[in-house]
């Protein structure tokens, strides 16, 4: 899974209300090579929820000295971008889980997959 | 090496033995009765030993060898009168068929009881009725023969013989040329039984009650290299040591049955249409949910348990994306946030690659699938996508809300559908539809159904049917009348729907046949000699579903593909669906709020709709 795709999940576990963003348990971390597209990444940055991309980074142990808060004029910041596009596409955590922040629920990560599948009585 | 085929192995003695024979013999031509045959030879680390179990007969099975002696042989096969066959017949290449004492009806595989034909049976079977008879294989004269000429090349799909038009036992005859018949049981055991000339099987109880029989048409059958003893009553074809071709002759059954006129109170009820039972090889089909824990349970067994079994090979026949669908993603902006709901195999997860494109299905198997292949996916379930409210650009759904088996639950996908939608933003959704014909153009569905090979929508086999293969109704658009039944059985039961038909009925289980690597239209023969008498070389194994069927193959009328003597028959699986008629999809969109139809069409036998958030 990677933090792109972590980004947009959330719990929806029946009930909850403060579901987002995940909380992020991984024992298998990787980080592949993928092809750096700087428009690409600019045009995603503003559909990003930053802050818990960065709480994700965090967790993960890979905040790539992301900061805080979106810096202005990021566009023409190639070294940023190339941070962002690190975080977002080139970490995957193949092996762990995604927890609900308010409920606790454990969603499994295996091969790269995460499986957020609810049982009858959690949908 | 491609399964399922016949093999031969040769050992040498020494390395340079091999090496000689291999240079002096890969790639020649020999005559091998009246075919062009080339030899192809390859090298193996070992000879894998698949050696099953020798394979018991189903129980009540008997086989009875020299039964008739050769003079009796030709007399019984004088006996009967073929110039009555038309030519329409002729024209089709189907076994010859001659009924005498009753009629067989194909078109509801019973009797006319009440109509017994005017000539008995022929009086030069007496005799070898009364040595039945006098042998105790019976205890009445039988009333009813069918004379079955099958010619290389043709044969008769697997079927139990109705339990309510005959008696128990069940006497055929082979004469003129031996054949192998299959019999298959109910949980996919599969007994291939060899029926040489002049040959009496005796069929009672599960032999005839339970067991479908079955004779592939082909023109190589594989055999034991050895000719079976007498004392040895069951042929062991299955074990893999001394098998042999043989090459079908003009084979003729005599088979005699006894009329019953009492309803059947055999013990298989299953299969049994006295006792509303089916006699085809299938659990009792479910019937229509009416809660959402039914309609759970049925997706389960009819969807999402089909696709874990199937997602390699139906993956591989789902590689080119639609192309009205491939629009609606190229007219997306650059960076759009689009979720694609019942992601497949990742089909069009890759087709625009400037969106932000997230993909989810409920099976891990496919999800892998789309992993596999550097895309972003998750496994989830439709009605709860784990997805932030307005949170996308755009989703599409394809070929997905066909498969939940309420309105409730179809309108429950649509909501979440639109909820993950920004304001403004598009919803692309296809289902399938009832109606395939439209504007007159048939459906790639449909007509797929002479060609034969894996299309979008599923493999195409004809399901079995008996007697002379009948062109499938095509219906026009056409409202459906909410009693009209046809795939739906009055008890509200779903029924199989047969491919690369018109659909009968809007809900409807649909049949999968599951291959492994064997490209399509080898069904004919299982070493593909084809009639030209040109042996096609045994191809590379390519799952795609364009790969090329070889010119020298002939499609087989009643197809029953991956048939080989010795191996079971090709899993079968059935996917439900409710196909939408026209306006239903709309309909059904309307029902949610906050959101508006702007377009709305009919593409390749679906019906599709776009969708606007407000």
């Amino acid at each position: 899974m990677k933090l792109l795709t972590h980004n947009m999940l959330t719990s929806h576990v029946k009930g909850v209300t403060k579901g987002y963003p995940l909380l992020i348990k991984a024992t298998e971390v990787k980080v592949n090579e993928v092809e750096f597209n700087p428009k690409f990444v600019c045009r995603m940055i503003p559909k990003l929820e930053w802050s818990a991309l960065v709480q994700a980074a965090d967790q993960l142990g890979h905040r790539e000295e992301l900061p805080g808060e979106l810096v202005a004029d990021y566009e023409k910041n190639e070294d940023f971008l190339k941070r962002v596009h690190r975080v977002l596409l080139e970490v995957e955590v193949i092996e762990g889980c995604l927890q609900c922040p308010e409920s606790g629920r454990e969603f499994p990560i295996s091969r790269g997959i995460p499986n957020m599948l609810l049982s009858e009585d959690e949908a | 090496m491609p399964p399922q085929k016949p093999y031969a192995f040769a050992t040498y003695r020494s390395e340079d033995d091999a090496r000689k024979a291999h240079a002096q013999l890969n790639g020649q031509k020999l005559e091998s009765g009246g075919n062009a045959v080339t030899l192809y030879l390859s090298y193996v680390d070992s000879v894998k030993n698949e050696g099953e179990a020798s394979v018991r007969f189903p129980e009540g099975l008997t086989l009875l060898e020299d039964f008739v002696s050769p003079e009796e042989e030709a007399l019984l096969l004088a006996a009967v009168d073929w110039s009555t066959s038309t030519e329409a017949q002729k024209a089709l290449k189907h076994r010859k068929v001659k009924h005498y004492g009753f009629e067989f009806r194909y078109d509801n595989n019973n009797v006319d009881k009440d109509k017994p034909l005017p000539a008995g049976l022929p009086q030069e079977c007496l005799a070898v009725l009364q040595r039945c008879l006098h042998d105790g294989l019976i205890s009445v004269l039988p009333d009813q023969l069918t004379v079955n000429q099958y010619e290389a090349g043709q044969g008769i799909p697997p079927h139990v013989d109705t339990h309510s038009a005959f008696e128990d036992t069940i006497l055929s005859l082979s004469l003129g040329a031996k054949a192998v018949m299959e019999f298959r049981h109910p949980d996919g055991r599969a007994v291939p039984v060899v029926l040489p000339e002049r040959s009496l099987l005796v069929m009672k109880r599960e032999s005839r009650y339970l067991w479908t029989h079955g004779i592939t048409p082909r023109k190589f059958d594989l055999v034991p290299a050895c000719e079976p003893r007498s004392a040895a009553p069951e042929p062991d074809v299955s074990s893999h040591s001394g098998l042999t071709l043989s090459k079908r002759g003009t084979r003729t059954s005599f088979t005699f049955r006894k009329i019953r006129h009492q309803p059947c109170c055999c013990a298989f009820p299953s299969a049994c249409d006295s006792r509303g039972g089916n006699a085809s090889c299938r659990p009792s089909p479910p019937s229509l949910p009416c809660c959402h824990g039914d309609a759970a349970r049925l997706e389960e067994e009819y969807v999402h348990r089909v696709y874990d079994a199937i997602a390699a090979h139906f993956s591989s026949t789902r590689h080119t994306p639609w192309p009205r669908v491939c629009s609606f993603l190229s007219s997306l902006p650059p960076g759009s946030v689009l979720a694609d709901v019942g992601c497949g195999n990742g089909k069009y997860l890759g087709v625009n690659p400037q969106l932000v494109t997230v993909g989810c299905d409920r099976s891990g198997a496919l999800v892998q699938i789309c992993a596999d292949r550097g895309f972003h996916a998750f496994v989830s379930d439709a009605l709860s996508v784990p997805l932030r409210t307005a949170s996308c650009d755009a989703c599409i759904s394809i070929a997905v809300i066909h498969h939940f088996s309420t309105q409730e639950r179809r309108l429950a996908a649509v909501r979440e559908l639109v909820r993950i939608l920004k304001p403004g933003g598009l919803a692309l959704i296809y289902v399938w539809a009832y109606e395939q014909e439209y504007n007159k153009q048939k459906s790639k569905y449909l007509r797929d159904h002479s060609k034969q090979h894996n299309g979008e929508k599923s493999t195409g086999v004809p399901e079995e049917s008996r007697g002379p293969h009948t062109e499938p109704n095509v219906l026009t658009s056409s409202r459906l009348e909410s009693k009209h039944c046809g795939d739906l059985k009055d008890e509200g039961k779903l029924s199989v729907h047969t491919n690369r038909t018109a659909f009968n009925s809007q809900d409807l289980l649909v049949p999968w046949h599951l291959k492994g690597r064997k490209t399509q239209g080898e069904e004919e023969s299982c070493c593909r000699f084809s009639s030209r008498g040109e042996p096609s070389p045994v191809s590379d194994s390519s799952t795609s579903s364009d790969s090329r069927t070889s010119p020298n193959s002939k499609p087989s009328p009643t197809a029953d593909a991956n048939q080989v003597p010795g191996g079971t028959a090709a899993p079968v699986f059935h996917r439900y669906y409710h196909v939408f008629q026209q306006g239903e999809l709309e309909e059904l969109c309307c029902g949610v709020n906050g959101v508006g139809v702007q377009t709305s069409y009919h593409d390749q036998g679906n019906w599709c709709v776009v969708l606007q958030k407000e």
